[in-house]
């Protein structure tokens, strides 16, 4: 009889939820396989031969399967260099402007320096231009410092540009940590550095962590301004890499598909490990 | 305003280089003892040669490392960069302050465009004495030369144009290579009438092809004579003489593959590999495209001849070879382009490139040459006059101006007289800067 009663009571709410997880699930598995089919479609076309998208078109079901296209991607396209050399610019490329952007960050948070608020308007204005206007200086620029034409002229592009966003974005973190904190260091006899290195990084990790996973696929993905400070084939990022495996094997759609997939593989792993903070990371600063 | 923004970019840049040379000084290293990997104890005292090339096509791509590999010279790195990026790139490789030092590139006026801005190295030594170009003809000699008579370029192949077909669909159809423009014009409107689309054209991330049938008709309408006129800025673009040639192009327009618009060149054999496509105008490199098994079954024949007073011209687009005048390693670099022209490297690159390419050395054995080849040396041969092809004939900033004019055509044909005039205001803008 108990029983009963607690079936028929809880038996309700779990038919409505389940009608709305139905109705949810119906609506959004069209959706879900709109989104999924251009990858599903890469795929299928990575692993096809080019005899058998030749001959029956690329939009036909494979009738092969074959891993001819990422040797040759590979091989002839060079797409695992690339990916070093991506690896290479990113890896350095967001340390280097995490660990920038903290330090000016905190500064402009926990210190009284004049002008902080314009510094720091500055900063975030400059990365609201277009980067297309600073494309020939950036270039000239390059080349006047004799870095033109190699990875470290890329990783300080980067690391330039980066700057501003990540820095306003720490700084709006930072100052959410109460200042008792600070205050209990310093009584403590601490100084600057102990408090920037012991104290405000430790506690604004989850922003690093947010902002690193953003800056990965930002500047894994760049390929404007490889294009702008590049132009040995050796250094090419994966970006590139790719622009130019499409140029050279433009009919090959399998080799094109198959570069496209490798180096998707970086940016998924990193999704993926991240996931968490990705979401948290379009957060940070929404709620000071 | 802007200019503030910059240079605080600038100093930003500066300071962040000067401030992580430290921290990044690993990477630098590691870079750069890559480079120099290969270099330790050169047998050229000059130096290493970078080959900038455009030939990213698989085959001719493995053809350019055949011949460099064989090279004895100075070590050699080919950088190859897609063409289309290399064309968008070429000003920027050729003004930097470290220039590559050898670069692929087109023969002709295009060619003495980048020498008359004092970028290319005179290589007139090789075309002397015993040099590797003493022996080639005189049409060679002059589309290498600048107007004050040195040469700047260093051909090493060229190719015919003209209309691609494949014999046994021909066969098929019952039809046959067609002598007159009337009967061009009825053979399309037959196979349109049969649900063949008569004319495939890949317009897409390749708008440069727009402007062979532009030129072939200016050709046969208007003659050799006016058509160079007309590229190097003599005559308008909105006259009545191209006006005609507009005309005749678009009556071609309904015949031609619509969803060639989304096409690259490449993409664009594939309907005429697979008989959905009738005929393709085209340079022969486009058989490098063709799969291996029905490369034997293209034929083409010459653009039919519209006005018979006019002397018959065909396009013959030769390619090769330049240096940037700001190379550290000129001697290195006429080293590495006598090489590349040297009768034995020609063979090499002709029999490994795909395309059907013809070897500009009067050296190599063409005997032995595929019967479509023989046929094309002959359409030459019996061609009174040569051209190269539109950007070639004139500069690769006319091209883009082209490009523009005859893609917005093809979409927009009864738009003819306001692209004409923008046609004319662009053409103009590049001829005076």
């Amino acid at each position: 009889m108990a029983t009963d009663t607690a079936v028929s009571r809880t038996a309700h709410p779990v038919s409505g939820h389940s009608r709305n997880r139905w109705v949810f699930h119906a609506l959004m598995t069209p959706f879900t396989l709109l989104w999924i089919a251009p990858m599903v479609f890469v795929l299928a076309v990575a692993f096809r031969s080019f005899d058998d998208i030749a001959s029956r078109g690329l939009g036909a079901l494979p009738a092969s399967f074959t891993f001819d296209g990422f040797a040759t991607a590979l091989d002839e396209g060079s797409i695992g260099r690339a990916l070093a050399n991506s690896a290479l610019v990113t890896v350095v490329g967001v340390v280097a402007t995490l660990f920038l952007a903290s330090l000016a960050a905190f500064a402009l948070s926990r210190h009284a320096i004049p002008f902080r608020r314009t510094i720091l308007l500055t900063m975030l204005a400059g990365n609201l231009l277009p980067p297309q206007i600073l494309l020939i200086p950036v270039s000239s620029i390059t080349e006047t410092l004799g870095i033109y034409d190699s990875l470290f002229a890329l990783i300080v592009v980067q690391v330039a540009f980066g700057m501003g966003f990540y820095t306003f974005v720490l700084h709006g973190f930072m100052r959410s940590i109460p200042n008792e904190i600070v205050e209990a260091a310093v009584v403590d006899g601490a100084g600057s550095a102990r408090i920037y290195a012991r104290i405000i990084v430790p506690l604004s990790r989850p922003a690093l962590a947010a902002l690193a996973a953003l800056a990965t696929t930002w500047i894994f993905n760049d390929l404007i301004w490889a294009l702008t400070v590049l132009r040995t084939e050796e250094k090419f990022p994966i970006t590139m890499a790719l622009l130019n495996l499409q140029g050279g094997f433009v009919s090959n759609w399998n080799v094109v598909a198959s570069g496209a997939v490798l180096a998707a593989i970086p940016t998924a792993v990193v999704f993926f490990a991240f996931q968490k903070h990705f979401v948290s990371g379009l957060l940070v600063g929404a709620n000071k | 305003m802007s200019t503030s923004d910059i240079s605080r970019r600038g100093f930003l840049a500066g300071t962040a280089a000067i401030g992580l040379s430290g921290i990044l000084g690993g990477c630098v290293g590691s870079g750069g003892s890559t480079d120099g990997g290969g270099g330790g104890g050169d047998a050229s005292p000059s130096g290493p040669i970078t080959l900038q090339s455009s030939a990213a096509d698989p085959k001719p791509k493995a053809a350019l490392k055949a011949v460099v590999d064989a090279f004895q010279g100075a070590e050699t790195t080919i950088n190859t960069v897609a063409v289309e990026n290399f064309r968008a790139q070429l000003p920027t490789y050729l003004t930097s302050s470290n220039p590559p030092d050898v670069l692929t590139w087109y023969a002709g006026s295009v060619a003495r465009d980048y020498a008359s801005e004092g970028l290319l190295l005179d290589v007139s030594d090789l075309w002397e004495g015993d040099g590797a170009c003493a022996g080639f003809s005189d049409a060679l000699r002059d589309l290498s030369s600048t107007e004050d008579g040195s040469q700047i370029f260093v051909p090493t192949h060229y190719y015919w144009w003209g209309v691609f077909h494949r014999t046994s669909a021909f066969d098929e159809w019952g039809v046959q290579a067609p002598e007159t423009w009337e009967d061009f014009l009825a053979l399309c409107e037959m196979l349109r009438g049969r649900g063949i689309v008569p004319l495939t054209m890949g317009t897409g991330s390749t708008p440069w092809v727009a402007s062979g049938w532009f030129d072939y008709l200016n050709l046969r309408i208007n003659g050799p004579e006016y058509h160079l006129e007309l590229l190097s800025g003599e005559h308008s673009f909105d006259s009545a003489e191209v006006r005609a040639v507009m005309t005749e192009y678009a009556k071609l327009i309904p015949f031609i593959d619509p969803n060639g618009r989304s096409y690259s060149w490449q993409e664009a054999v594939t309907p005429l590999v697979q008989n959905e496509a009738a005929m393709y105008l085209m340079g022969a490199f486009f058989t490098q495209s063709v799969p291996s098994d029905v490369v034997d079954d293209i034929d083409f024949f010459r653009v039919p001849i519209i006005d018979e007073s006019l002397p018959v011209a065909e396009e013959a687009p030769t390619d090769g070879y330049f240096a940037a005048s700001g190379t550290d390693n000129a001697a290195g670099a006429k080293e590495l382009m006598s090489h590349l022209a040297a009768p034995d490297s020609q063979q090499t690159y002709v029999s490994k490139a795909g395309g059907a390419y013809l070897p500009t050395s009067p050296e190599v054995d063409t005997s032995g040459f595929s019967p479509m080849v023989q046929k094309g040396i002959q359409l030459l041969e019996e061609s009174d006059r040569l051209t190269q092809f539109f950007n070639r004939d004139s500069s690769d900033e006319l091209q883009t101006t082209a490009d523009a004019a005859l893609t917005r055509f093809l979409d927009q044909p009864d738009q003819v007289d306001d692209i004409l005039s923008q046609w004319q205001q662009a053409a103009e803008q590049v001829f005076q800067a």
